[in-house]
């Protein structure tokens, strides 16, 4: 990382976003199309687990902001660990939602652990997880879920696993919220109407522009983000663009759809 | 250099790390403190995401210029080379770095800045982000000034870390993200009580900040409580979750 000043201008004519998630995302959509159907939360958990080189991942769907409902696992192990977090009300799922920050539980045998899930992690290793990664499935105050990796051999991500799995994450993110009430199943994709997950998502407009539209539309922030979204792809706009509008007050939309735009 | 306003800078971060303090909050007093110690315009924070961006956590103004401004260094600036050398980056005149970051020298000096500074964020071998200073006269910032505002970007780099709890790598990692889904949530909330009562994003985050402190509540339990509060009424109901925290020696606070 270090080196003379002046060394990272040539770096920094690429820009840092676009390539990291597109990336990432065209390996979920490669996933998807080898196996001949629309973009799933299944081709985000395979994509997670051989990008991490794990042996296993899981997406549990949250209510009142804790996990509550197993959407997916790849594997009996995967299904196991998350079921076990669900029966014993602890574990890095519940921790990852209560925090909004990820668990990056290298060795399950630190004990720091032990003594913070005390009942998850015996099980766990007795399962043979020896490390687990856990990552919130969040906007901001949305909570949608959780999403979790193991390993059978304990050992911290590199850097850019754990960019990798931030992205696949914020893919994951998008399809439960925009899916309603996220338990319409397995493999629905319809949350990202079959396009990648809009790559400059972290922005402060699209977060103040779901804010405001809470207000204007009476719904949930979850919601509000979900219009936000949807009204962009209806447009064919960028997700940034749109909710710039909503911030500069040119644009307001109706709880009715038909009503929406103008000032 | 106004030297009380220097010591109790130090004394206010010093005294709001003692307690269970909000990471934002914390990083906007250091913007804020930057701007009126260090004859810059503006400041902010960008912090360095592992999904490959820099990512904004605090800036001592919400003008969409200024804000747009740290969000093109995702592309080029100083801030990201900063970011990827550790070393900090001195811009005395923008004007001359036009071919070097045309997009970032052009709309930075159309917004009436003409100097630009990046200091590093280091933790160890470990470059977590950069405190980025604008100012509105060209020519280098003093280097009193610059030795001063490292000094607050290394103690907002232990504060974002809560540094003396950092044992292992991988937390460092958990506390950048934790920090910048608040930097989230309090966006929320900004845009929620903005369209509420028909004010500006400053204005909605000043109320915001000044009920989090006027009732010892960390901004982003406010922030978050208030996103999800049903009926929109402000101040926010308490959750159960947030509930209430004894925060002493924050008199000097601003």
């Amino acid at each position: 990382m270090r080196g003379v000043p002046g060394e990272g201008a040539a770096a920094a004519q690429a820009p840092m976003t676009d390539s990291r998630a597109v990336a990432v995302w065209s390996r979920v959509a490669a996933h998807a199309a080898g196996h001949g159907r629309p973009v799933s939360l299944a081709d985000v958990c395979a994509v997670a687990v051989t990008s991490a080189l794990a042996d296993g991942a899981w997406l549990a769907a949250a209510r009142s902001g804790e996990p509550d409902f197993l959407m997916y696992a790849t594997d009996l192990t995967g299904e196991q660990l998350a079921e076990l977090q669900l029966t014993l009300g602890e574990g890095p799922c519940h921790d990852v939602l209560a925090s909004a920050a990820p668990v990056l539980a290298a060795d399950l045998d630190d004990e720091d652990y032990g003594g913070r899930w005390a009942g998850f992690t015996a099980e766990a290793r007795r399962l043979g997880a020896a490390a687990v990664f856990a990552f919130p499935l969040v906007v901001g105050a949305i909570r949608a879920g959780a999403m979790g990796l193991y390993r059978g051999e304990a050992g911290p991500l590199t850097d850019g696993q754990l960019g990798d799995l931030l992205i696949l994450a914020d893919a994951a993110t998008v399809m439960l919220l925009g899916t309603g009430n996220g338990f319409d199943g397995v493999d629905d994709g319809a949350g990202l109407d079959g396009q990648a997950p809009d790559l400059a998502l972290h922005r402060a407009e699209i977060d103040q522009a779901t804010g405001m539209l809470s207000v204007q539309l009476g719904v949930p922030a979850a919601e509000a983000f979900a219009r936000l979204r949807a009204y962009a792809y209806s447009q064919d706009r960028r997700l940034a663009d749109v909710a710039g509008d909503v911030v500069a007050r040119q644009l307001r939309l109706h709880r009715d759809p038909g009503q929406d735009g103008g000032p | 250099m106004d030297t009380d306003l220097l010591s109790d800078t130090f004394v206010d971060l010093a005294d709001t790390m003692v307690d269970d303090f909000d990471v934002i909050d914390f990083l906007h007093l250091l913007t804020d403190r930057s701007v009126a110690l260090l004859a810059a315009s503006a400041a902010g924070v960008l912090l360095a995401d592992p999904r490959g961006e820099l990512r904004v956590a605090a800036a001592s103004s919400d003008a969409v210029e200024l804000v747009e401004l740290f969000q093109l260094q995702n592309d080029q600036g100083p801030c990201l080379d900063c970011f990827h050398t550790g070393q900090a980056v001195a811009v005395p005149d923008l004007t001359a770095t036009v071919q070097r970051w045309p997009r970032f020298a052009g709309a930075a000096v159309s917004s009436g800045f003409r100097t630009v500074q990046a200091l590093p964020m280091r933790l160890r071998d470990q470059v977590i982000g950069a405190l980025n200073l604008f100012g509105a006269e060209p020519g280098p910032f003093d280097p009193m000034d610059l030795r001063i505002g490292q000094a607050l970007a290394d103690v907002a780099t232990i504060g974002l870390l809560h540094a003396r709890n950092v044992r292992r790598s991988e937390t460092v990692a958990e506390q950048l993200q934790a920090a910048l889904n608040s930097r989230v949530t309090i966006e929320q909330a900004k845009g929620k009580l903005a369209e509420r009562l028909g004010i500006d994003m400053d204005g909605a985050f000043k109320l915001l900040r000044d009920h989090a402190r006027n009732s010892n509540q960390l901004l982003t339990d406010v922030a978050r409580d208030f996103v999800n509060s049903r009926t929109g009424d402000f101040p926010p109901q308490r959750s159960r979750r947030s509930g209430q925290r004894p925060r002493p020696g924050r008199g000097g606070l601003s």
